[in-house]
């Protein structure tokens, strides 16, 4: 009997090491963004960042996380940007180390997808994808926002957040 | 030997409900604590089950995955509505709503966010979950000033930011979908196993389409919306009484009553005019309108002709 005890002691054990690990490594969750010098936008960026790429939480203040990135560089980035791992008990596993988020079950090639979006489009010509694409291509660069809020007395040029 | 085996299952399944996120994920976990013969291919199952269980609701969604579905909706709504093929009127919108967005609890989403106008003269603003929002001529043609048009966006910024979308697709597809992506170890999905997750992805557009474009949000989503709408806007520095005023111009109007869109999607405009000004009122500071904007929305509505 004492063996599977031990077992069950050792494995709650792990998982406990396993999740206070976890809580201070984050996951990009969108496509791109950028790691800034300072807890605002309009800072200056650092680093490009990418889904899927692991940070390792420094600090937080007001909405934003202060972070260290693989190759060492420390800056912020917006908590609406990253997810908190769960799973690190995988970090077991070096293969699954860009995989231990909710999110990544999406960067694992799973869930509603791309391949799902092909399929549907296949069966539904009549839809307007293109049109689709075509509203994702026009982007607004956060030098054009910056201008457009000075310019309208807006955000920061109002004494704002 | 029975109580001790089950007591490990157990911790490890109840580690893993907590803090579960992929199935995909669990499954690969429990493969490498198997593949080790720490647990029985029993025991494995069980704790797979268990999360499959955990994700089951529209908050374990990927980022991803409201992307996608959020571009098949957008493209119903395209495939509905044509879009303007104004450059310099969609570039004035999405500074707009851009603006908005960088002031929401959402700033960062998966793809950035998206605003485009529709070319019809019916009244309404709509938004695919993902950030991708709508908003049409005949409402544009209403607003008299930048604040009116940012209020709007905010509000539909705050459908996004809330969710809403998703949360009207039923939970027993997302459960059946779950358990489907689950059960499928490969990177690429069987021919099926495809068919099969299509069926049921079709079904949750068709969900959200009911109620985005049919029926409309039930009332508390919309409420929400507008208290996020108040807060988002205020941030940014618009003078949050400006959606009050644009649902002003939609009081008693029969033309858009007895039409499509807006009326048939969202309260009266008087019951949410009331909550609005609750909500304004609890502000600390409120902004005020500024000519330099109203200015460069009249330039913006000239152009939109």
């Amino acid at each position: 009997m004492r063996t599977p005890r031990l077992r069950a002691v050792l494995l709650t054990l792990l998982l406990i090491v396993a999740i206070g690990w976890a809580a201070d490594t984050l996951v990009v969750k969108i496509q791109t963004t950028q790691l800034r010098k300072s807890p605002q936008y309009f800072s200056q960026g650092l680093a490009a960042l990418k889904a899927g790429d692991r940070l390792e939480k420094i600090s937080e203040s007001s909405g934003w996380i202060q972070v260290k990135t693989s190759g060492g560089v420390v800056g912020w980035i917006h908590s609406s940007a990253v997810e908190v791992t769960k799973f690190n008990l995988l970090a077991m596993d070096k293969s699954m180390k860009t995989q231990a988020t909710a999110s990544e079950v999406a960067l694992a090639g799973k869930g509603f997808n791309k391949q799902v979006e092909d399929k549907y489009k296949s069966k539904h010509t009549e839809m307007n994808f293109a049109a689709v694409d075509a509203m994702l291509q026009l982007k607004t660069t956060l030098a054009q926002i910056e201008d457009f809020l000075k310019k309208g007395k807006l955000g920061e040029s109002r004494g704002a957040k | 030997m029975k109580t001790p085996r089950f007591l490990t299952v157990m911790l490890l399944s109840a580690g893993l409900a907590l803090f579960a996120a992929g199935c995909s994920v669990v499954q690969k976990g429990a493969d490498v604590l198997s593949g080790q013969g720490k647990i029985s291919q029993k025991d494995r199952d069980t704790i797979v089950k268990t999360s499959e269980a955990v994700r089951s609701t529209f908050a374990d969604l990927s980022e991803e995955e409201e992307y996608y579905i959020g571009r098949s909706v957008a493209a119903m709504i395209l495939s509905k509505y044509p879009a303007s093929k104004n450059d310099g009127a969609a570039q004035y919108i999405n500074l707009v709503g851009n603006a908005v967005a960088l002031y929401s609890d959402r700033p960062e989403i998966y793809a950035g966010w998206h605003f485009l106008i529709l070319d019809t003269d019916e009244v309404n603003a709509l938004a695919a979950p993902g950030g991708m929002v709508f908003v049409t001529k005949g409402l544009l043609r209403r607003c008299r000033d930048e604040e009116m048009l940012g209020m709007i966006l905010a509000h539909e910024v705050g459908h996004v930011c809330a969710r809403h979308g998703l949360q009207s697709i039923k939970k027993s597809r997302l459960v059946d979908a779950f358990r489907l992506i689950g059960q499928q170890a490969a990177q690429r999905y069987s021919p099926e196993n495809l068919a099969q997750l299509t069926n049921i992805f079709e079904n949750v557009l068709g969900d959200i389409a009911e109620q985005l474009i049919e029926r409309g949000y039930d009332r508390k989503y919309e409420y929400e919306a507008d208290r996020l709408a108040v807060k988002f806007g205020a941030r940014t520095g618009f003078d949050p009484d400006g959606i009050n005023r644009f649902l002003k111009t939609m009081v008693g109007d029969s033309s858009s009553v007895s039409g499509k869109g807006w009326f048939k999607t969202h309260p009266s405009p008087e019951d949410r005019m009331t909550g609005l000004a609750k909500e304004i009122g609890s502000l600390s500071a409120v902004p005020k309108i500024d000519p330099v904007r109203t200015e460069r929305f009249r330039q913006f509505l000239g152009s939109l002709k």
